[in-house]
């Protein structure tokens, strides 16, 4: 008789299989947490920056992890809700004891989350856009490496300077940063000689913006600033060119979307220009992140939360320890300096482990920040609308 | 584990409350209110506002909430006295869409959709995070369990049995000389002012307001709570409420014994097993877990009913 093998045995191994292949390590894994809009709004962008943030931790561990330990990884979606991030941030935080939560996207998600995290000393790394979140009092809890609409809105404003812009007109669908994105375009316009003819914000849930249009085109502007999202960019697009309107238009990549211009026939879309924060192309930590994804043009949330696991990690290697605290402060000492440059987390890693002094440049751009959590600088991509396409003018 | 399960203690709170203010108006009055993310945001940023400019106290915010949503419900009621059924609920729908547009583009006023923060509320900053949550939990289950009793007392009183009897038949109730739409009113402040004040409650716990906290997602777990709990019976709003909670937050904690799905999958997977426990619910119990109980009169040999 050969041997016996019970039912009951065969059910409890298999409960066990998915904690198998987790030793190797002789200390409990790192926690470490991300808040992903998996579902909801952000549904285009969340399940990529998980799947990148689950395979760099997961190299990280098979690498030798960090200071002896393993990083444990816990993905929470928040439904693109501050509310359901909220409860997120309380079960990461309170229960899996995290040191860090990255890749919160949404700005009322991330202004949400916030204070649970500095209360707790956790940091947060975020890719929201919205100027107020860096002036929260975060006590250098927030590191975001999104360029704020400061930074954005500056380096449009200089392209449409260079495109010959006098008199823009402003239509920008009510957001958490449509003040001041505008606000900081009329400023920057203004000291090129050029100036902004007026601005409308507008509710993007409507289903025509003609009166809008009448009153922009009233005030005879050259160049139109679309600060819209896809539906609403849409519509816009339409009822100026129907409204005859001839002039330039400029708008965020976010919303001329392959989509869009794929509604509209080209002879409305050609020549719109639109722009994004571009990652850094040319960096090694950016091809990383497209194996990663097996695409050739990943989002810059990936690229931004590949540099968020990077700068946890190798913040906790320079300081020697795993908990918020240090990883606040030593986040500057890894990331800008005159430190070896590094795009490879497990390469910084080694040079940590050499003592070596190190300067993480990532997929998102260098990572460096100011005091207050923004990035210094990062680079944008133009692109202009041709035959119902995006051609990339520069990357600059 | 502890300031988790004080914060999860504290939601269901508020979801309870909401669900208590439904019960009164849809569960006793029968008149299907939908708005009811519109009065917990007129809540929540009256109170955040008074709580901001004016420094009133948690007390005095959540007081000058409930009254701010109490007459917002008095409108509604008047406006919608001669709706029922399908058309009531579409028209107090809208009235909470029209509350979250007006939050998200008056700007002067709520700041917009970058929402309002650092919201003052007792012993924030002074405790720790842990008692913090405990304490906050604590106020709001004994603001619940006030309330709990309060609307209890009155759906048994004469009071409750009146809004019974309309939910049942308007045209009865009026018949027999009761003031059906005076009793409408009543029932829409009544209810409007608890989720006036869980909305307060949120905004004193979360610190944080926005537009996006007052989306449909809430309209529909509270009426998902009321009807698993039992439609009619305050318990049941109670029961509702914390088996929502345990529901979203519990499946939180499955997505690390599913190896080889990927976040997204595990997050729809997620949705999908509420979801189904949910309809399996409905199905074995369509009352809900607390079923409403009617006292009924037994017959004597004529047919009436015996004293």
């Amino acid at each position: 008789m050969g041997p016996t093998v019970s039912r009951r045995a065969v059910f409890g191994g298999s409960l066990a299989l998915p904690f198998l292949g987790r030793s190797g390590f002789a200390a409990a894994p790192i926690p470490l947490g991300a808040i992903n809009p998996l579902t909801g709004a952000g549904g285009a962008y969340g399940p990529s920056m998980a799947k990148v943030a689950q395979a760099l931790t997961a190299r990280i561990n098979s690498t030798g992890g960090v200071l002896g330990r393993s990083i444990a990884l816990d993905i929470e979606d928040d439904q693109t809700n501050p509310t359901v991030a909220v409860e997120a941030a309380h079960k990461l935080i309170d229960v899996n004891k995290v040191v860090a939560i990255v890749g919160t996207w949404a700005s009322s998600v991330t202004t949400a989350v916030a204070p649970l995290c500095w209360q707790s000393h956790t940091m947060l790394f975020c890719t929201s856009g919205a100027d107020s979140i860096t002036k929260l009092p975060h006590h250098g809890y927030i590191i975001r490496t999104q360029p704020n609409t400061y930074l954005q809105s500056g380096r449009a404003a200089q392209f449409l300077l260079q495109h010959g812009a006098r008199s823009v007109f402003g239509l920008s669908a009510q957001t958490p940063f449509a003040v001041d994105s505008w606000n900081r375009l009329a400023a920057v316009l203004k000291t090129g000689g050029a100036s902004g003819a007026g601005d409308i914000i507008y509710d993007p849930k409507q289903i025509s913006f003609r009166s809008e249009i009448g009153k922009a085109l009233a005030a005879k502007p050259d160049t139109l600033f679309l600060n819209s999202y896809a539906p609403d960019l849409e519509i816009l697009l339409r009822e100026t060119y129907q409204a005859g309107f001839s002039g330039n238009r400029f708008t965020f990549a976010y919303a001329a979307t392959d989509a869009v211009l794929q509604a509209l026939p080209a002879s409305v879309t050609n020549g719109l220009w639109s722009f994004a924060p571009s990652p850094d192309v040319a960096s090694p930590a950016y091809r990383a992140v497209q194996a990663i994804l097996g695409i050739n043009d990943p989002d810059p949330y990936s690229c931004q939360i590949y540099d968020h696991v990077s700068l946890v990690v190798l913040a906790i290697a320079r300081a020697g320890a795993a908990s918020g605290v240090a990883i606040h402060d030593n986040v500057r000492k890894i990331s800008q300096g005159t430190g070896e440059k590094v795009s490879d987390p497990v390469a910084g890693l080694k040079l940590l482990a050499a003592g070596k002094e190190i300067n993480y440049e990532g997929a998102s751009g260098p990572c460096d920040f100011t005091p207050s959590g923004d990035i210094v600088s990062c680079k944008f991509l133009f692109q202009v609308a041709e035959n119902k396409h995006n051609k990339t003018l520069f990357i600059s | 584990m502890l300031d988790y399960l004080a914060s999860l203690a504290v939601f269901a709170g508020i979801y309870a409350l909401l669900g208590l203010g439904l019960n009164l108006v849809w569960g006793l009055g029968g008149m299907v209110n939908l708005g009811l993310a519109g009065f917990f945001a007129i809540g929540a940023y009256a109170s955040a506002l008074s709580a901001l400019h004016l420094h009133f106290p948690l007390v005095a915010a959540s007081f000058f909430a409930m009254l701010l949503a109490a007459a917002a419900g008095a409108l509604l009621a008047v406006v919608t006295a001669r709706l029922k059924g399908d058309y009531l609920a579409i028209v107090t729908l809208g009235f909470a869409e029209v509350i979250q547009l007006i939050a998200g583009n008056e700007i002067w006023l709520t700041n917009g959709t970058d929402g309002l923060s650092a919201i003052p509320a007792p012993g924030r900053g002074t405790l720790s995070p842990l008692a913090f949550d405990l304490s906050s939990a604590g106020i709001v289950w004994l603001v619940l369990a006030a309330i709990a009793a309060a609307f209890g007392r009155l759906s048994a009183a004469p009071y409750g049995r009146v809004l019974r009897a309309i939910r049942e038949d308007e045209m009865v109730a009026r018949i027999a000389g009761k003031n059906v739409l005076s009793f409408k009113i009543g029932a829409f402040s009544a209810s409007a002012a608890v989720m006036g004040l869980a909305g307060s409650l949120y905004a004193a716990y979360d610190g944080y307001v926005a537009p996006d906290s007052f989306d449909v997602l809430v309209t529909l777990l509270v009426v998902l709570a009321l009807t698993a709990g039992g439609v009619g019976r305050m318990q049941g709003a109670l029961v509702g409420a914390v088996l929502v909670v345990v529901l979203t937050e519990g499946t939180r904690f499955f997505g690390g014994l599913l190896p080889g799905l990927s976040a997204l999958q595990v997050a729809s997977l997620r949705q999908g097993v509420i979801g189904l426990f949910l309809l399996l619910l409905l199905r074995v119990k369509p009352d809900g877990l607390l079923p409403e109980r009617i006292r009924v009169h037994p017959l004597d040999d004529e047919g009436e009913t015996t004293r």
